[in-house]
């Protein structure tokens, strides 16, 4: 698979995923505004199996409490544990409909737990070879996701 | 019939998330109880009786499918009625859950599906509960 091909995948899993389960709309493009929101969030998934790699997400802007509200259909806000672990769910979802979108229906992959941080920095990058990534504008910021895989990066 | 249903998910907001879905779907419902993974899990079937467990693949200490087959070796429980939800995409693992007559939903999942697969596995449809109301347990808020 092409990295334009790749890319596409990434982008319409994580639109889908932002839609069905955290209720968002993402937006086509992303805006001045959005581009310019701070990290508040992150999370990374190792994935094992055909290939072998990372799926990092770092959300920007303050939209998670508003996610993690919806996903638990609750108008108070969320506190940060379960703010986490609604990123970590949203991530795992993600992460669980690319691979085999990607690799194909018969390829079997198993999911590390995510590591996810809420507030800080920008995580660190995996130490393996940037596959494919892509930038999605919701709500007040963007969600940016990369796909970390060696064989991926090699097609 | 009101169904009592047991969400067994690691991820507190996943299992609130499924019970709102639920709420929404309109099947009727009994009592709802949690379990953060199948070792809770099979002490929440200990002391409830449950109609249908809806289950998590990937979870801590004791895993979806190694609680399903826990449950099922049980007299008590081993008539009970599966419905894993999870990310996986195999169709290879889903074509295993399904040869052990586990129905299988897909994450991220609408509403409409869960009322269909509930549906088609229990024979019990969307209406009312018989008490107009649901009556939820949580066995522990610190899954």
């Amino acid at each position: 698979m092409d990295k334009a091909n790749l890319e596409s995948l990434l982008y319409s899993t994580a639109i889908l995923t932002f839609e069905d389960l955290g209720f968002l709309l993402p937006d086509d493009t992303v805006s001045e505004e959005q581009a310019a929101a701070p990290l508040c969030a992150s999370a990374r998934i190792r994935f094992h199996g055909p290939t072998e790699g990372w799926l990092c997400i770092r959300l920007y802007g303050n939209f998670l409490p508003e996610v993690t509200a919806n996903m638990l259909g609750e108008d108070e806000v969320p506190s940060m544990e379960d703010q986490a672990d609604a990123l970590g769910e949203l991530s795992n979802v993600i992460c669980g409909n690319l691979l085999p979108a990607v690799a194909g229906l018969e390829a079997v992959y198993n999911l590390d737990a995510p590591d996810v941080q809420v507030g800080g920095g920008v995580p660190p990058a995996p130490e393996m070879p940037l596959a494919s990534s892509c930038v999605v504008g919701i709500d007040d910021g963007r969600v940016e996701l990369d796909v970390h895989d060696v064989a991926m990066a090699s097609t | 019939m009101a169904l009592n249903v047991l969400i067994v998910d690691d991820s507190g907001v996943m299992r609130k998330t499924v019970l709102r879905t639920l709420k929404m779907c309109g099947i009727p419902l009994g009592i709802v109880t949690q379990a953060g993974n199948g070792k809770e899990a099979l002490e929440v079937l200990d002391e409830n009786w449950v109609d249908l467990a809806l289950v998590d693949i990937n979870m801590p200490v004791m895993n979806g499918l190694e609680f399903i087959e826990a449950a099922r070796q049980r007299p008590d429980t081993a008539d009970l009625l599966f419905i894993v939800i999870s990310t996986e995409g195999s169709q290879t693992r889903i074509q295993q859950l399904q040869d052990m007559g586990v129905e299988f939903i897909h994450k991220p999942f609408k509403p409409e599906t869960v009322r269909q697969k509930i549906s088609a596995l229990t024979g019990v449809d969307d209406g009312q509960s018989e008490s107009g109301e649901l009556a939820v347990q949580h066995g522990d808020l610190d899954f």
